[in-house]
């Protein structure tokens, strides 16, 4: 009684601290794992099956989505999981007609990928990774500034289509008007009112998505040149 | 649909898609900086949304059941007809009553009931309200007048408020007008229909003050019970009584009713006119008289036997005479 009474406290903390979330999916990766074997009839190797990521996020959803009207979490978080791990069978299942990659193909014991020829080259990619890495650091260090990471964001980020397309809208009139942003920086504080006003977009949308509409922002303020390559859609048309 | 890998924990990783859009998705391996092409996305459970949904629909619930009770009930008490009032003078008029005895409905049974309602609307007053306000306008349209007769006809699914609708209207009708117009008010079962329910109906003539009316109004049930007993003793007394049969009938039974009692009385005239007769039987009976003319024997008994009877001397007499 206890102990379930101490796992649904844990589980109602995780459910508001990211980092709490990591502590318990660490604690309980045993039975994460236990899960997985069930459904793969083996034990699942760390770094190479998939389904013990699938399983770990199933988890984490399991976390986010408890109530304790639901029963008890593990039981609920075993049901989610097997359910997740029956999703991700059945989408691999499209790609049981395609040869692996990792496939033997007979000769001197090499793989089919390396058989074939590699256009990319391995040592700009990584450079290109790199100069992604250190990009994200940096945006990650401005947002802690403002009291935000991206795992809120990620939280905090519209889901509908028109939502998304108000928070855009918004976005657009910032970059249209560098006061904002300036304002922005020296403030820490998302201007909400004359973007709300200046946009046209409702301000209740505008404080609902607030650290999502703060990250963007910060990626329009200075640099992030790599990141900004990537969002290709959303300040379409938007000089900078 | 390109993913830029912003940030990874054990169990999950931070995408970023190409319209901006960041994502929680299963950590494949994945690196910070990589651009991934196929994650799996993690599923949200619109947890608060279900939650008001739940609430909503459940309060939504009970708040349907509750108006649907008290609807019903609302229904059956209020807006239901329950019984109806045939307010018959010449124009007739039916009121529709729900259980409370307020109208819900009326409409004219006739041409002339119709032109009595124009412009007239007694949706939700009493009966009572209702049939004193439409008396009143069959006075001012002139379809009531002095000595004029109303009849009530109630159709009620139980004999109790029968009794309970005639008796109020009589009473209450009958002040209202009283002092104003004599008329006669008729109470009329209206299911068994009028011819049955004539005799029981108390038709109280206005020529009677409203105050001896009012008792002749709650007294046609003891009435009949007590119609028997109370009229035996007074036959003849009360005019309204003669009407009845037993006015005439009583002139019959007088007759049959002292033999009962006076069988005595009877016996005793007989016997005195007998005492009368049996000289003269003793006058035809000649055969006695030879009998007595054995005197001795019969003397004796004779005389024993006819001083114990009554007549001694009519015999002493009677004797004289035949012996003469």
């Amino acid at each position: 009684m206890n102990d379930e009474h101490k796992i649904v406290q844990q589980v109602y903390a995780a459910k508001e601290d990211v980092q709490a979330a990591d502590r318990l999916i660490s604690t309980y990766i045993p039975f994460i794992k236990t899960e997985t074997a069930k459904f793969l009839k083996r034990p699942p190797i760390e770094g190479h099956d998939d389904e013990l990521s699938i399983a770990m996020i199933a988890f984490h959803e399991a976390i986010n989505g408890y109530s304790r009207t639901r029963g008890a979490f593990l039981k609920y978080a075993a049901l989610l999981i097997r359910s997740r791990l029956i999703d991700y069978s059945r989408m691999e299942q499209r790609h049981s007609r395609v040869v692996s990659l990792d496939a033997p193909t007979g000769e001197d014991d090499k793989t089919l990928g390396e058989t074939l020829a590699d256009k990319r080259e391995p040592h700009e990619e990584m450079a290109a990774r790199d100069a992604t890495r250190s990009e994200i650091e940096e945006l990650t260090r401005q947002m802690q500034e403002f009291g935000v990471s991206l795992s809120d964001v990620a939280d905090n980020c519209p889901r509908q289509q028109r939502t998304l397309d108000a928070c855009r809208k918004a976005l657009q009139y910032a970059g249209a008007t560098p006061e904002l942003l300036n304002d922005l920086l020296r403030t820490k504080k998302l201007p909400i009112g004359p973007l709300a006003a200046g946009s046209g977009v409702e301000r209740k949308t505008l404080e609902r998505h607030r650290k999502y509409m703060v990250a963007l922002l910060l990626i329009y303020t200075n640099g992030y040149e790599i990141i900004r390559g990537h969002l290709k859609q959303v300040m379409k048309g938007v000089a900078v | 649909m390109r993913y830029l890998v912003m940030e990874c924990h054990p169990s999950y990783a931070v995408l970023l898609d190409e319209e901006g859009r960041f994502l929680k998705a299963a950590n494949l391996r994945y690196e910070m900086g990589q651009t991934v092409y196929a994650p799996v996305l993690m599923k949200e459970t619109p947890k608060r949304q279900r939650h008001t949904m739940r609430w909503i629909s459940s309060i939504a619930a009970a708040a349907a059941c509750f108006l649907l009770f008290f609807g019903i009930s609302h229904y059956q008490n209020y807006l239901q007809p329950y019984s109806s009032i045939y307010l018959t003078i010449n124009p007739e008029v039916q009121m529709d009553l729900n259980r409370r005895g307020i109208v819900v409905k009326l409409s004219g049974a006739n041409e002339d009931g119709e032109i009595l309602l124009e412009g007239y609307d007694g949706k939700g007053k009493d009966k009572v309200i209702v049939a004193d306000e439409l008396i009143d306008r069959a006075i001012e349209m002139g379809f009531l007048s002095e000595g004029g007769k109303v009849s009530f006809s109630i159709d009620s699914p139980d004999e109790a408020l029968f009794q309970e609708y005639g008796t109020e209207l009589r009473t209450k009708v009958t002040e209202h007008l009283d002092g104003r117009i004599t008329i006669t008010i008729e109470i009329v079962k209206h299911k068994d229909g009028q011819g049955q329910e004539n005799p029981e109906n108390s038709s109280s003539p206005d020529s009677f003050q409203p105050t001896s009316s009012q008792p002749a109004s709650t007294s046609p049930p003891p009435s009949e019970s007590s119609r028997p007993e109370i009229v035996p003793p007074t036959p003849s007394a009360t005019t309204d009584y003669d009407n009845t049969d037993y006015g005439t009938s009583n002139d019959g039974v007088t007759d049959h009713t002292p033999p009962a009692s006076s069988t005595p009385a009877y016996v005793d005239t007989d016997y005195g006119s007998g005492n009368d007769g049996v000289t003269d039987y003793t006058d035809g009976n000649t055969d006695y008289a030879p009998g007595n003319d054995s005197d001795d024997d019969l003397e004796e008994n004779g005389d024993s036997s006819y001083d114990d009877d009554d007549g001694s001397n009519n015999d002493d007499s009677d004797y004289g005479d035949d012996e003469d």
